[in-house]
């Protein structure tokens, strides 16, 4: 399989934060989520990728150098970020008009096929627009170019669980109509991913905690809660963090057939990614 | 994509029609009431050259450089687009500056034939150039300003280095005087008037290329 994104060790260093080594790829057809807390890293990554941010490592996009090859990659990138889009005294049309000079590859007509689907006004001002509203306006743009990558940073924070649905639905159509496609998804709203990801890749602190298929993640990870007596009976090597609970250790595994076995423990609860990713966090070893 | 990214801004410029309208009025009556008719040309040229600075701050409130960044256009293109509609923006200036002070004293001058406003059109033009010099040298000073820290604290490290620049001109004023050097007047005034123009010119031009040279050099490596 080919990957579309490629990161290796990639670090950027500022006065109180340092993004340390990430490495990992985005391959065609799949779509990955980069999770992990806010300030963690996710943005930054993001930025490395766009070259909006001197980092250094090596970023290959579509196979190509990010910083050598940088105006000829982003005409094949649609961009979402949360923060940042253009100003909210323009209308939709206008966004139109400049994109059209903006993209070699715009088209128009799947714009306008967007913001009717959406059921966007053209020529209402941005800033009198509701934030779901905003952020389909910035979907629309982002894919009327025909991407073959789309990076989204923070796609669906601050939206309501219907208009989440609607977005996460636009991102699977996306990669349907074209497998060669590929999606990055920056979010701390983990729930969005179990759906449609296909890798997670979790940074904590600026350091990448694992990179895995988020099937064998939600396969392969178990939550054991046991007493202190079993806790203690479960090797260190077992298990990847623990909480002390008020009446019991709730105890974070990768391999919970290995536990089973092993242990003879029987009750292993499914984690979603949100109980691996506070394990990870919150939990101790 | 540098036509993109002067589209954007004129798009974002369009709401101030209004307020540009109401000030090229208050100029026009300003001009009746005064008869300096020099000065409205001088103040809707620096209205209009200034306005387009005024884009930095649409950029800077969206927080849209980050995303302009993610487009596929390049620094050096994000840096030009801002020149190229500052150059403009003086031009325009200039010209509406010019016309608009002429048609409005002539109106005046058929409407009211027995108070006749003097019209100069060579110190018109020579004003007006005067006042679009001026505006360049503003824009040179504010544009790297506003690369460097932003548009709300480009502006005030702006008015800091025009003090420093004003301070140096007064310092070599003050020192000339002091040094009892002799200026042949006559001479001056002989190459102002056949040179003049010609020298604000291609000062203007320089002080534009230099100003783009920095701006690029400091955005180049600028973080969003």
């Amino acid at each position: 399989m080919k990957n579309n994104i490629e990161l290796k060790n990639v670090s950027k260093a500022y006065k109180d934060f340092e993004l340390k080594d990430i490495s990992f790829n985005v391959p065609e057809g799949c779509i990955v989520g980069l999770i992990g807390e806010n300030g963690a890293g996710k943005t930054t990554t993001i930025k490395s990728i766009l070259n909006i941010t001197k980092s250094e490592g090596n970023i290959h996009i579509l196979g190509k150098d990010n910083k050598e090859n940088e105006k000829e990659i982003k005409e094949q990138v649609g961009v979402v970020l949360d923060d940042s889009f253009l100003s909210e005294y323009l209308t939709a049309k206008h966004i139109n008009s400049i994109m059209k000079d903006i993209y070699k590859t715009w088209d128009e007509s799947k714009y306008n096929h967007y913001l009717e689907q959406f059921h966007l006004p053209t020529n209402k001002l941005i800033k009198e627009f509701s934030s779901g509203m905003k952020m389909k306006l910035k979907i629309a743009t982002a894919i009327s170019h025909n991407p073959k990558i789309l990076i989204l940073d923070e796609p669906t924070s601050g939206l309501d669980p219907v208009v989440r649905n609607e977005i996460l639905d636009i991102f699977r159509k996306y990669i349907e109509e074209d497998e060669t496609r590929s999606i990055l998804l920056s979010t701390h709203i983990t729930t969005d991913l179990e759906h449609i990801s296909d890798y997670i890749v979790f940074i904590e602190n600026g350091k990448m905690v694992f990179n895995s298929p988020t099937n064998e993640l939600l396969e392969n990870y178990g939550i054991i809660k046991c007493s202190k007596e079993d806790f203690s009976k479960i090797e260190e090597k077992d298990y990847i963090k623990y909480k002390k609970e008020k009446y019991q250790y709730e105890v974070l595994t990768d391999n919970k057939d290995n536990i089973r076995k092993k242990y003879n423990i029987t009750t292993i609860d499914k984690p979603s990614i949100e109980d691996i990713m506070l394990f990870y966090i919150k939990g101790e070893k | 994509m540098i036509k993109g990214l002067l589209k954007k801004d004129l798009y974002n410029l369009a709401s101030y029609k209004t307020t540009l309208i109401i000030i090229i009025l208050f100029c026009g009556i300003a001009v009746v009431g005064t008869e300096a008719i020099n000065w409205g040309a001088i103040v809707i040229c620096t209205i209009v050259g200034m306005m387009s600075l005024s884009t930095f701050n649409y950029d800077e409130t969206s927080k849209a450089n980050k995303y302009i960044l993610s487009l596929p256009t390049t620094r050096k293109e994000i840096v030009k687009e801002k020149f190229i509609l500052a150059i403009g923006a003086t031009i325009l200036g200039g010209i509406l500056g010019f016309l608009l002070t002429a048609v409005v004293a002539n109106v005046m001058n058929y409407v009211k034939p027995e108070n006749t406003i003097p019209i100069d059109y060579e110190s018109l033009i020579t004003t007006t150039i005067g006042g679009m010099w001026g505006i360049s040298l503003m824009q040179s000073i504010q544009i790297p300003s506003i690369f460097k820290w932003g548009a709300e604290k480009g502006r005030i490290q702006m008015f800091v280095l025009l003090f420093i620049l004003i301070a140096i001109g007064a310092g070599a004023g003050f020192l000339i005087m002091k040094s009892n050097l002799s200026i042949d007047m006559e001479m001056l005034n002989n190459f102002i008037n056949k040179f003049g123009l010609i020298v604000l010119i291609a000062l203007m031009v320089i002080m534009y290329f230099i100003s783009y040279k920095i701006s690029y050099k400091i955005y180049k490596n600028k973080e969003e």
